[in-house]
């Protein structure tokens, strides 16, 4: 369970995340949506540690992310998926998925090669394998990022507008991967701007306006015209980004 | 006046091999103010293997040179980049220093200085020493240009995957600032060899030294230092196609791209 109790985060005086609560259970997939500086990536870059809380805790599996001891053992049970990718540019698709794996995990080199060339497989990059990044398109390189978040066998994934740097027919190709996860029972935090695809795709939805988290909702209830809709701000919001 | 100036019309006259300034140099002597001058290579042959000898000690001095001066440059690089903040100004401090005095101070303060506080040092151990100390600091220059210009993302997402900070470095950051670091590294390098000839002030004999006895004996200075022009040029330019290779190694991935 991913648990975020009140938490707190400021840059200089701009306060980004305010007194945010959120749970997580295993097997559920909970999109965030809000409007771009609503604090959606702050919130994900807390729970993986990639940034400190002001108040407030956040836990991963009962590991306290602020304490440093337990950081590894959350982190361990968490894959990021990053905006921009993020691949290192000097290790082919499969070196990429590889590394943590062998460095972290300590798997044995020919194991870990074998799961990663049946991840790729099984995003349709089986024959990517020895591309290097920049030989990628930007669905290929996500759809890379993917499995490198994966090869650690996390319990959580934590997607970051994974899908923002990509043209629609990319972007589908990526979305189709997150689907079958989904599908399968992965668990995931999905910060989005794909309201449909979230809809399709998600147990909970969760709107964050300025740092305040201002509607959690089951899916269905969140589209409900008594449910999330209900607020101006959301109704307001969904009814902008269906227009774009 | 220059052959070709005054032309009517103004326009540069085709290029005529046989018309070219360069053969007549080779095939008769030339005359500068008044003075015959003869390059008669000839008269080196007996001092060949003196002036190898030199080359060779100039080949060895630089090869542990620049590994002296690579390694130290990480480390410094390394120490510059660290959030530690007395590691920091210390690296600072040591490439301020290094690089606003003169080689060849250094160079008299390590050999000729130090022995009046009871620190000897060989001439070669002082020399390797000192060039290392000196290329390090601007070594760690052009791979912390590397390192800062690292995309963050790409660290974060080591991070978050749990890599530890030395598996970090090693494996991500070094292996990609050396991608952008390769080339200017390499103008360090040579211009490390180039150095390396100040040392012939401290008594050891490298190429350049060996070049001088030769001169004096022989009172053929120009011939000599012709040598010394084309092998000094050999020798970094064999280190740039090596630098080259390193670089079109390191980005194979955008190599492969191109062609």
């Amino acid at each position: 369970m991913i648990k975020v109790e009140n938490v707190k985060k400021a840059f200089g005086p701009v306060t980004v995340l305010d007194g945010v609560n959120l749970v997580v259970n295993p097997g559920e997939v909970v999109s965030i949506l809000g409007s771009s500086g609503s604090g959606k990536s702050t919130l994900i870059r807390c729970i993986n540690g990639l940034e400190k809380l002001n108040a407030g805790r956040i836990t991963v599996d009962d590991f306290d992310v602020s304490k440093p001891k337990d950081l590894a053992e959350a982190r361990k049970r968490s894959g990021t998926v990053f905006q921009l990718f993020n691949l290192y540019p000097h290790m082919t698709a499969l070196q990429n998925i590889t590394l943590a794996p062998v460095e972290v995990l300590k798997r044995p080199r020919a194991e870990a090669e074998a799961e990663g060339r049946a991840l790729l497989a099984s995003v349709g990059l089986g024959d990517r394998a020895d591309a290097y990044s920049s030989q990628l398109s930007g669905g290929q390189r996500q759809r890379v990022g993917i499995c490198r978040a994966l090869a650690m066998k996390p319990r959580y994934l934590l997607l970051d507008e994974v899908t923002s740097a990509l043209d629609p027919e990319m972007t589908a190709e990526v979305l189709d991967i997150l689907a079958k996860l989904a599908a399968g029972g992965t668990t995931m935090v999905f910060v989005t701007h794909e309201i449909e695809f979230a809809r399709q795709i998600s147990s909970r939805i969760v709107f964050l306006e300025k740092g305040k988290l201002l509607v959690d909702l089951p899916t269905a209830e969140f589209f409900a015209e008594t449910g999330g809709l209900a607020q101006p701000r959301v109704a307001q919001f969904l009814s902008k980004m269906r227009k774009d | 006046m220059l052959p070709g100036a005054g032309r009517p019309g103004g326009s540069p006259p085709p290029f005529d091999p046989l018309d070219s300034p360069v053969r007549s140099v080779t095939v008769k002597p030339v005359s500068l103010n008044g003075a015959r001058v003869r390059l008669d290579l000839t008269i080196l042959i007996p001092h060949l293997g003196f002036l190898a000898e030199g080359a060779l000690l100039t080949a060895e001095v630089c090869a542990l040179a620049l590994v002296g001066s690579v390694l130290l440059g990480m480390l410094v690089a390394i120490a510059r980049t660290s959030s530690n903040k007395w590691i920091g100004r210390l690296a600072f401090a040591y490439v301020d220093l290094f690089r606003n005095v003169p080689f060849i101070v250094q160079l008299f303060f390590f050999y000729y200085g130090l022995p009046e506080i009871g620190i000897y040092i060989d001439a070669f151990t002082t020399g390797v020493v000192a060039l290392s100390i000196s290329g390090g600091a601007y070594a760690s220059d052009a791979i912390r240009a590397g390192i800062l210009a690292i995309d963050n993302g790409i660290l974060e997402a080591a991070e978050v995957s749990g890599l530890s900070k030395r598996v970090t470095f090693t494996r991500i950051v070094l292996p990609i600032a050396l991608r952008t670091s390769v080339r200017p590294l390499g103008s360090v390098l040579i211009n490390m060899i180039l150095t390396s000839s100040i040392l012939s002030t401290i008594t050891l004999n490298e190429l350049t030294g060996q070049a001088k006895i030769v001169a004096s004996d022989t009172f053929r200075p120009f011939e000599v230092y012709v040598v010394l022009l084309v092998v000094y040029a050999a020798l970094t330019y064999l280190v740039s196609i090596g630098i080259s290779l390193l670089h079109r190694r390191l980005n194979r991935d955008l190599v492969e791209q191109v062609s």
